[in-house]
Parts: C-alpha cells; sequence; structure tokens
C-alpha cells in the first residue's frame, strides 16, 4: 500500500501528528460507490456451494478463508481490501491518521452509517468491537493480542476512533480490515453472563454489511438478504445463499447443472479443468499470493538438525507436483513470500527434486533419526497429495515417514501446540492482509508460536529483521528486509515451499461482476449481478 | 465330518464362496508374484495418473499414477491380516466368556452378559469407529477396535448353547462322574457346540471385512501407502465421474470376499446347523 | 402373566443397559488425543484461553468426576455442548433426528413392500431356480460394502445419466420446518412441489439401504413361511381338505409375517449402522453425518449424545417388540 501525505481532515487531531490518509476521499470512488449506486436494484438469487461449513456467525470467532463469506458479506470493517493486486480502500472509515511516533491511528468514520436494525453506527461500536476481538480472543486476535492492550481504544466524539498501540506497527492499518464493526447495543442486550453476547451472536445478525443474515444451520450454511440501506447503496443481487456443500463432486455436479453459481475452487485441478470444459460455466483466473508449503516443526527432532530440513526439501518432486497433478497451472515459489508480492526476492533458487542430494544431506544429520509424521488436510485434496508425493520421495531417500490425514479443526488446534503439531503438515498461507509480513512475519517470528507461526522456528537474526521492518514505515526501506528473511529461512530450509496458488473462480456464465481479490478469495457477492 | 464335505460340496454356492476365500488367500500370498507393479505400493508415477484400464495397467492407475490392479493385491494383504486377526482376538474373548457364564449361574454371569448385551446394544460400526478415532489410524488400532466390538456375538451365542447344553444328558453324567468343570467345558461342551461357532465365525468374517473397509472409508482405518480397499474408494470419489475404475474395482474385490465368506458360511449353516437358519445374524 | 414378567425384566434391565452404554463411551472419548477445549477455542486462541475454557468444561476435573457429572445433566435432560457448533447436543441432535428417522421410515416401507412377498414366494416355490437366485441375490445384498453401493448409484444415475439429485436432502432452504419430517410438511403444507422434491432426494439413499434390510427380510420372511407351512397345524388343516390357497393366506402368511415384523428391530440396527456412512455419501443431514462430523472433529460431547442416542432407540426399539413379541405370539402366552 502506497502511503501518501494529505491535508488533515479531522479538526481534533494534534498538530505534531504527521498526517496519512489512508487514500481517502477521493478513493471511495474506487471502493465502488457510484457502480453500485448505478446498478439498479436487481433481483435474483446467488447461490455458492462453499466446502467448508459455517459453524457460528460471530464475525470475531473465525479468521479462515473458508467461512469468510459471512464475515465479508453481513458485517463491515473500518479499511477493506479490494481487487487484484489488493488495494486497502477507505470502508466504514474515511480516513485515518497515524501519529508521529506510529503508535496512535486515528479513524474518522463516515457519519449516517446504518446498522440493520436501522441505529447509526458509530465510535462506540467500533470501540466495542475492538474490545470484544481482545476478549474472546478468537479468530483475528493474533493480529492485534501484541499490539492492543485492552480499555486502551477511545471513541473521539461520534465519528473518530483511537487505537493507541503498545509499538509502532507499520501494519496496523492493514489488518483493520479484520476488525468487523458490530452493534454494540443490539450485542449488549444479549449478553449473558458477560460472554460478550457469544452465544447470541453465533446464530444471529448484528451487523452493518450489504446482506442481512436470515437463516442460519451449520448443517445447510446461511441464507442472507439484501439491505437496502447500506451506506455504499443496496448492492446488486437481491438473496445470497451460501451452502455447505462438503463433497467436490455434489459442488462441481450442482454447477454445471445450475443450481450454484458459484464454488470455491478447493477441488483438484482435473475438476477445475473439468469446469474449465464446460460451454455454461466460466472459470476466472487470477494471479492470487497464497503459498502453498509445507511447516516443518523446527523445534523438534531430528527437524532441528538443518541437514534433514534439507533432504526434506530435496525429497519433494516438485516438477511432478506442478506439471502432472495440478497440469502447469501454477509456477514454483522458492521461498516464503508469494513471488507477485512485494518485498519477494528475485534471487531465491530454492530447492529441487533430487534424491542424491537429500541422502547426502541425510548423511550429514547429527541427531538419531525416526519414522516422521507427514499431514495432510481431510478435504483439501492438494494438501493429502502432496503428502503423499512427499512420501514417496522420503521412501527414496531412506526416511521412514507415516502419513496421517486430519480435518482443519483438529489440525489447527495442533498447529496452536509445539507438543502436538505434526512432523512436516501440507497447507497453504492465504493473504489476510496484503504485506510481506503476512508470510514472513507470521510464520517465522518467534512471537508468533502458537499463533501463526506453526513450524516454531525461531531465529534472532530473523526476528531482529521483522521487528526493524515493522517499525520503518516506508515500504522502499522494509522491502530488502523481508528479501533477506526470505533467503535466510530458504537457505535454513524452514519449511518447504512450493508454488503459488492460482485462484480459480467458477462461475455461471450469467454471474456478472465478480470482484476477486486474494483477501477474501473473491467471495464479496455486493459487486455481483445476474445476466 | 465327511458327511458334513460331501453335502457342502454338493451346494454350488457354498463352493462359489469357498472359490471366493482360496483365491483371496492366493492372491494375497502371491500379490508380488501376481502384480504387474509391485513397487507401485510406494511408488508413483505422476505423468501416468487417472489412466483408464489397458495393456499397460490392467485396472487403470489412481490420482498419483500407481497400478490399481497392484495395489488390490497387495490390499488383499491387509484384509486378511485385518479379519483374520479381529476375528480371531474376538473368538479368544468371547467364547470362554460364554462357555464360563453359561455354565456357572449367578450374578457374574448375568454381569458378564449384561456387558456383551450394551456391547450389541450400539451397532458395531458406530463404536468400532469411536475406538479407532480414538486410537488413531493404523492396522493394529483397526483390529483393536474391530476385535472390541465383535466379540460379544460369540460371548452371546455360546452363552446360549452353553446354558441348553447343560441339561443335555451326557453333560450331566459328565458331571456327575465328578469330572472337573473345565474340563466338562472343553472336552464335552465346547465340541459339541464347536458348529455353531464355525457358522458364527465364517459369516462374521464377512461382517467383519465391511467394517474393516467402512473404517478405511472413513479415513479410520491404515494410513497411506497402504493399499487399503476401502480408503482407495474415498480417495477415488474426487476423481469421480472421469476416473470410473478407481472406485469401481476397490470395490468389487471387497464384494467377492465378502459374497465368498457368506456363501460359505450359509451353506456351513444349512450342513451344520439348521437351527441358525431363522437368525440369519450377518453382524453389520 | 408371562407376558408382565417379561416386560418388567425388559424395563429393569432397560436403565443399566444405557447406562453402560454411556460409560463405554465416555471412556472412549475422553482418551482422544485432540484436545476438545482448544476447539471450543477456535482458530488462533491463546493457550490461557484454552485452559480457561477446560477449567469452564470441566475438562481439567478427574475423569470419574466429569462422568458422574455428565449423567447428572443428562438427568436433567442436559447433554452437554458441541464442542463444534458450540450449541446443546440434545438440540443439535433433535434437529437431525427428523432427517434420520424420515429415511430410516421410508426404507423399511420399501423393504418391507419388496422383501415380504419375495420372501413369500421364495417359500411357497421352495427350491426353484427362484429360490435358489433370491438366496444369491440376498446374500450379494448383505456383502455390497453400502459406500460403495452409494457411489456406484450416483456414478449411474445422477453424473453419467443425471436423473437423480447428487446430494442433499432437499433443492434450497425447504419448506421452515413444522415436524422436520419434509414429506409430512409438504402434506401439511400441500405443496406438491416440496413432496416429489424430498422425494425425488430420497431415491438413491433410500434404495441403498433398502437392499440390506430388504435381503434380511427376504431371509425372514422364508424362513418364516418355511417353518409355519411345516408346522402340525398347517398339516392338519391342509390334511382337512381345505384349498392351499385359503390355508396359506389365512395361516401360513399371517404367523409368517408376525415373525418378520418381530424382526424390526434387527433390522433398524442394520439401517442406523447404514445411515452412518450412507448419510456420509449423500450429504444427508442427519444424526449419521453428524456422528461422522463429530467423531472426526473430535467432538465427543456430540460423540456421546449420538452414541447415547443411536443406542438408546436401538434399546426402546427392541424393548417394544419383545414385548409386542411377548404379546402377540401365541406359543408365549399359552
Amino acid at each position: 500500500m502506497r502511503k501518501q501525505t494529505e491535508p488533515a481532515s479531522a479538526a481534533d487531531l494534534g498538530r505534531r501528528d504527521l498526517l496519512r490518509a489512508g487514500a481517502a476521499g477521493a478513493a471511495v470512488a474506487a471502493a465502488g460507490l457510484p457502480r453500485a449506486a448505478a446498478a439498479q436494484r436487481g433481483g435474483g438469487r446467488i447461490v455458492f456451494a462453499n466446502g467448508s461449513a459455517y459453524d457460528t456467525m460471530d464475525p470475531h470467532a473465525t479468521f479462515d478463508v473458508g467461512r469468510v463469506a459471512y464475515r465479508l458479506n453481513c458485517y463491515d470493517s473500518l479499511l477493506r481490501w479490494l481487487d487484484n493486486p489488493p488495494k486497502l480502500e477507505p470502508w466504514l472509515a474515511e480516513s485515518y491518521t497515524v501519529s508521529e511516533d506510529g503508535k496512535r491511528y486515528t479513524f474518522k468514520l463516515r457519519e449516517g452509517v446504518k446498522f440493520h436494525d436501522g441505529t447509526e453506527l458509530t465510535a462506540e461500536d467500533v470501540v466495542y468491537s475492538m474490545e470484544r476481538i481482545l476478549a474472546v480472543k478468537k479468530g483475528a486476535y493474533p493480529l492485534f493480542a501484541t499490539l492492543v492492550e485492552p480499555g486502551s481504544t477511545r471513541a473521539v466524539g461520534r465519528y473518530a476512533v483511537e487505537f493507541n498501540l503498545k509499538a509502532a506497527s507499520a501494519i496496523f492499518a492493514a489488518t483493520t480490515h479484520d476488525i468487523y464493526v458490530v452493534n454494540s447495543a443490539l450485542v449488549k442486550r444479549n449478553e449473558r453472563n458477560g460472554d460478550w453476547g457469544q452465544e447470541w451472536i453465533a446464530r444471529n445478525d448484528a451487523g452493518s454489511g450489504s446482506y442481512v443474515i436470515r437463516r442460519f444451520d451449520p448443517a445447510r450454511g446461511f441464507l442472507a438478504t439484501r439491505f437496502d440501506d447500506h451506506f455504499l447503496g443496496p448492492a446488486g443481487v437481491a438473496e445470497i445463499d451460501f451452502r455447505y456443500v462438503a463433497e467436490v463432486n455434489s459442488r462441481v455436479l450442482g454447477l454445471i447443472r445450475g443450481d450454484f453459481h458459484g464454488t470455491d475452487p478447493y477441488m483438484p485441478q482435473d475438476q477445475i479443468a473439468r469446469l474449465q470444459a464446460d460451454p455454461n460455466l466460466n472459470v476466472m483466473e487470477a494471479e492470487s499470493t497464497r503459498l502453498f508449503y509445507a511447516c516443518i516443526h523446527n523445534q523438534r527432532a531430528p527437524m532441528t538438525d538443518v541437514n534433514f530440513r534439507k533432504a526434506l526439501c530435496y525429497a519433494f518432486d516438485y516438477d511432478g507436483w506442478i506439471n502432472d497433478i495440478l497440469g502447469k497451472s501454477v509456477v514454483r515459489n522458492t521461498h516464503v513470500i508469494p513471488n507477485p508480492m512485494w518485498g519477494a526476492p528475485k534471487d531465491v533458487a530454492g530447492y529441487t527434486y533430487d534424491i542424491d542430494k537429500a541422502k547426502w544431506h541425510l548423511s550429514q544429520v547429527q541427531v538419531p533419526l525416526r519414522e516422521i509424521v507427514v499431514a495432510g488436510m481431510v478435504g483439501y485434496e492438494q494438501s493429502m497429495q502432496a503428502a503423499a508425493l512427499l512420501q514417496a520421495g522420503l521412501t527414496k531417500a531412506g526416511i521412514q515417514s507415516r502419513l496421517l490425514n486430519e480435518p482443519w479443526p483438529v489440525v489447527s488446534n495442533k498447529m496452536r501446540d509445539p507438543e502436538q503439531m505434526y512432523d512436516v503438515l501440507f497447507l497453504w498461507r492465504s493473504t489476510y492482509y496484503a504485506d510481506p509480513h503476512n508470510w514472513a512475519g507470521e510464520l517465522l517470528h518467534t512471537n508468533r508460536h502458537r499463533g501463526g507461526n506453526a513450524s516454531y522456528y525461531s531465529n534472532p537474526e530473523v526476528d531482529r529483521l521483522l521487528d526493524a521492518a515493522l517499525a520503518t514505515a516506508d515500504q522502499e526501506k522494509r522491502a530488502p528486509l523481508y528479501e533477506q528473511v526470505a533467503r535466510i529461512s530458504s537457505e535454513e530450509a524452514a519449511g518447504i515451499y512450493i508454488h503459488n496458488t492460482k485462484w480459480f473462480g467458477p462461475f455461471r456464465k450469467n454471474v456478472r461482476g465478480v470482484r476477486f481479490c486474494p483477501i477474501g478469495d473473491g467471495q464479496e457477492m455486493r459487486w455481483l449481478s445476474i445476466a | 465330518m465327511r458327511r458334513v464335505a460331501r453335502k457342502l460340496a454338493e451346494d454350488r454356492a457354498a463352493m462359489l464362496g469357498l472359490g471366493l476365500i482360496v483365491l483371496l488367500v492366493l492372491v494375497a500370498i502371491f500379490a508380488p508374484w501376481l502384480a504387474t507393479h509391485p513397487g507401485d505400493v510406494t511408488e508413483f508415477h505422476t505423468a501416468r495418473r487417472l489412466s483408464p484400464p489397458g495393456p499397460e495397467n490392467w485396472l487403470g492407475t489412481d490420482r498419483m499414477g500407481s497400478d490399481i490392479y497392484s495395489r488390490l493385491l497387495f490390499g488383499a494383504r491387509i484384509t486378511i491380516t485385518i479379519a483374520v486377526t479381529a476375528i480371531a482376538i474376538a473368538v479368544v474373548i468371547g467364547v470362554p466368556m460364554g462357555l464360563v457364564a453359561g455354565y456357572y449361574e449367578g450374578i457374574g454371569s448375568d454381569f458378564l452378559m449384561r456387558v456383551s448385551d450394551i456391547f450389541l446394544a450400539v451397532p458395531q460400526i458406530v463404536l468400532a469407529i469411536a475406538i479407532a478415532q480414538t486410537l488413531g489410524p493404523s492396522i493394529e488400532n483397526v483390529i483393536l477396535a474391530l476385535s472390541a466390538t465383535y466379540w460379544p456375538f460369540w460371548a452371546r451365542l455360546v452363552f446360549a448353547e452353553t446354558r441348553s447344553m447343560k441339561n443335555e444328558p451326557f453333560v450331566e453324567a459328565a458331571i456327575a462322574l465328578g469330572c472337573s468343570p473345565l474340563r466338562v467345558m472343553v472336552l464335552h461342551i465346547l465340541p459339541s457346540i464347536s458348529s455353531s461357532i464355525i457358522v458364527r465365525t465364517t459369516i462374521g468374517m464377512g461382517g467383519t471385512i465391511l467394517t474393516a473397509a467402512t473404517l478405511g472409508f472413513l479415513g479410520l482405518g491404515p494410513p497411506p501407502p497402504t493399499p487399503e480397499w476401502g480408503r482407495t474408494i474415498a480417495e477415488s470419489r474426487e476423481f469421480l465421474p472421469m476416473a470410473w475404475w478407481y472406485a469401481a474395482f476397490p470395490g468389487l474385490a471387497i464384494f467377492l470376499v465378502v459374497m465368498g465368506f457368506n456363501l460359505l458360511g450359509d451353506g456351513l449353516r444349512d450342513v451344520l446347523d439348521p437351527r441358525l437358519r431363522r437368525a440369519s445374524q450377518h453382524g453389520r | 402373566m408371562k407376558t408382565l414378567v417379561l416386560i418388567v425384566n425388559r424395563l429393569i434391565w432397560f436403565f443399566p443397559t444405557v447406562l453402560g452404554l454411556l460409560a463405554i463411551v465416555f471412556f472412549i472419548s475422553h482418551v482422544i488425543p485432540a484436545d476438545p477445549a482448544a476447539f471450543v477455542a477456535g482458530e488462533n486462541a491463546t493457550p490461557e484461553t484454552i485452559a480457561a475454557i477446560r477449567a469452564r468444561l470441566g475438562l481439567d476435573r478427574p475423569l470419574h468426576i466429569q462422568f458422574v457429572r455428565y449423567i447428572q445433566s443428562i438427568l436433567e435432560g442436559e447433554m452437554g455442548r458441541s464442542i463444534y457448533t458450540g450449541r446443546p447436543v440434545a438440540e443439535d441432535l433433535l434437529g437431525r433426528l427428523p432427517a434420520t428417522l424420515e429415511l430410516t421410515f421410508v426404507t423399511i416401507v420399501v423393504a418391507s413392500v419388496i422383501g415380504i412377498p419375495l420372501g413369500v414366494v421364495s417359500a411357497l416355490r421352495r427350491n426353484s431356480w427362484l429360490d435358489h437366485g433370491l438366496r444369491v441375490v440376498t446374500i450379494a445384498g448383505l456383502a455390497i460394502a453400502s459406500f460403495w453401493f452409494a457411489i456406484l448409484l450416483q456414478l449411474l444415475f445422477s453424473m453419467r445419466l443425471g436423473i437423480t439429485p447428487l446430494s442433499g436432502r432437499i433443492e434450497g432452504w425447504g419448506p421452515e420446518p413444522i415436524t422436520g419430517f419434509y414429506l409430512v410438511d409438504a402434506l401439511i403444507l400441500w405443496d406438491l412441489e416440496i413432496l416429489a422434491d424430498a422425494l425425488h432426494h430420497m431415491v438413491l439413499p433410500v434404495a441403498t439401504l433398502a437392499l440390506p434390510a430388504a435381503a434380511t427380510i427376504v431371509r425372514f420372511t422364508r424362513a418364516g413361511v418355511l417353518n409355519a407351512l411345516e408346522s402340525n397345524y398347517v398339516l392338519y388343516e391342509t390334511a382337512m381338505g381345505y384349498p392351499r390357497r385359503l390355508v396359506i393366506w389365512k395361516y401360513v402368511l399371517r404367523n409368517a409375517l408376525i415373525g418378520t415384523v418381530t424382526q424390526i428391530g434387527l433390522i433398524f440396527g442394520i439401517l442406523l449402522a447404514g445411515a452412518v456412512v450412507v448419510e456420509a455419501v449423500f450429504d444427508w443431514p442427519g444424526l449419521g453425518l453428524f456422528a461422522v462430523n463429530s467423531i472426526l472433529n473430535s467432538d465427543y460431547n456430540a460423540v456421546m449424545g449420538f452414541t447415547l442416542i443411536a443406542g438408546t432407540m436401538f434399546i426402546v426399539v427392541n424393548l417394544v417388540v419383545d414385548i409386542v413379541q411377548g404379546m402377540i405370539d401365541p406359543r408365549e402366552t399359552r
């Protein structure tokens, strides 16, 4: 994100404050207001088949892409990432300023924004939402845990909110996409025994977003209808129906038959190819920033030995994977930061499939060897296939291994606990904010152990580089620091970095206006219309 | 004994069943020689993935390009290992328990039978899933889960048979002659109820193989790359309808083997134990 | 009098059986390695949160205390909360019960309509080619892995021919539940479109489940009719010169059918077990799918709830069948 210095827009800001409005005012156009306003209130319904179940409607309880739809469509946040490459756009906030020391952020809210029940969204609601995230400690909590002290956020009048950070952070604004604002009066009315309304909001709507939740059933999904008083004007389609359809085949067939208008792309490339061949479908393609990699547990022997980790890296058949199994649909990503992202080094050769080198490194290992556990995720075919492919390579190299496939809820628990974390786990790192820190920082910094850094990798030099990068506002100065982190982690074989994902968005041909953004995977429905 | 064999030989369906079982055993023993690609249990050929049946791969290839025919043959070994071991354990637990509980009357016997009733009160697959999930996916744990859920069938059967045998004159005579309880149970009662046990065991094999395959299908069986049949079917679902062979052949293998045991069991029951004809328990 | 003794005897054993069931499942699920508290805490929760939740749910107490507390709450009609949905397990199970019961009920009807006549014919034409054919077919029906059969049906009818839905219980959201049984709700609302759609979605799951059930019914009916035909009573009636047709209709069938109906308990067990896999394949939002998901998610309250419900239903059905059998079977009362 390019930051610009613009004149003060809020009267109550101190003179010393360095004013950096995130593309304020004029950028509203980019956010799509005129486009939405121009759209006639179209009717119609979008049925979207989702491979992950929606177990809750609490916007502060989840963080993953699989369940992003209700957060994105039924709730609004201060700023929002849009389009590809992603741009951070004003949303509930019209602009924001940062104090000189980089610790105080003041967001100026748009006036007259209405919640679904008609009450006005004010600074108090933003404060309550921030406190709620910190209190329930779920979803996006790790992004703010080390940065925002409970009680430190305050409302300045009705339309300005002040965040007082514990330390300067170059990524704070970028993460406000995940501060979804709830209707504080409504939630408070439904609090029970100080639970921050968790029980109630898990099944009810308290948002201001483009759609209002009408029906929710964990076994089926959720149904939401257009909110006509949304501050950007009503959305293009009257009703959105997100169905939980576990089986890939059901999703594919339903799309081909026209029961569904769109589905998520988590399926074997063979099925994507089948969808691409269908004349009624439009499989959109976009270069995304989503890293597919194997997380190696760096703190458990024998992975504590860098030679063992290198042996693992040399035992994965990258060409067979990309060319045969993924049908050349993606390109190799040799290090931790996705290629299209700034801060990604261009000079990291990475590892190749080379059993001889793997054997050589294995012979250098100083610690005792043992059978290792290679894990994949049930329901995510690519992750399970990659695990099987690695195992075949390991067998050739002479490393004993055992495959284990478990569902994401179990996997995500184990990732948080160094005792339970698998030896090797294949998964994706999606974009939660478009900044190299989303990969290099969240996956490798020591302070992200038990919350993002499931490799339990720890390197003081890397920590120092990452801290320095966060304390700096200037992207030009930050980029080399991240490049260095990527080089070090590749050299130390902190993980097996495989490819950067391409997004395939299968939609019926009559669906128009899909706006793909790597953050949210193109699931924001307000831009869509049906021809 | 010879009479039994002759009668059984007249039953063409039972002979077909026996043939299928013999085939399974032979295939399991000679898998490395019968397989066209014996290395494909662990080796992948990604360039050849999802090829339809043809001269190179008789039954096609899977998602990793491994030969399905070869993997099926090696899968027979897993099936036999699981079913035979699980049933053996179940018999070893169930038969003595049934004998003792049937021979002695009292609170202890009632308690033992109540425990087996409780196990029988839940569909076997439900209990097996819970146990297999607890222990984690491995071949040993599948065996444990199956034997833990199937032993009550033998306990119940032997209990009932022993109770009715106790009043038979030859048993009463043996007791009157001062034979020790152990001797009566093992030398007098057990041989005369052995035909029921054999019938139950044969049919139980079919049910156990089905349940084991179901566990594999649900991802609770031995982990990959073990070429377990149930899991292969689960894997294939993501590639349907394109790769029909991927799902079709492992299922056919399960069907033929279970069919073999059921046919033989049905024939044996006719010959050995006409009384059982009414109680068609397939232990599903 | 004998019937009364039977009923009392069965009732006395009912509660210890259910308690034993609970004990088994409770101890199994508490050894599950994945930490249930971490799951409630949600993604990215800190270890402190997880510890707090563990304390709140009582997961930090000794096992026997947890079990006693669990029994107490069951007696109060509370089955604990699902760790996955965060809702009371009883509520989740109740919401899913109609889907499974509807499937089970329709399957029993279909399987009986097919199985009973075939069983009768098979017995009346004993050792004919039809009888031998049916014997092989029924054995085959019990030998097919239901998940494989389900997939074959999907492959043929949904994917190749495209004449049946691939999965689900109804297209879209369905009617607001009145009873939760879509067939009944559709009739109450008199919405024939919903009725047709619900039936259409049932075709493949019912076919899958009905195969082993019908096979079992054929075998029981055949054995029952044979027994009745060979009984002295029928031999006597035939000897008296009553027309064979009358004897069969009036005596043989009635007696044989009573025998078959009393096997509903066993068939119910087959269906309940089958539902676990069949619902998973057809995405049928019933108890079976719920159980599979709960087990995969280590949702131990939900697993216990399911096993309790499934086990109790099974025990109750068998209890009722036993009592009914005791009352209608002439041999028992005489």
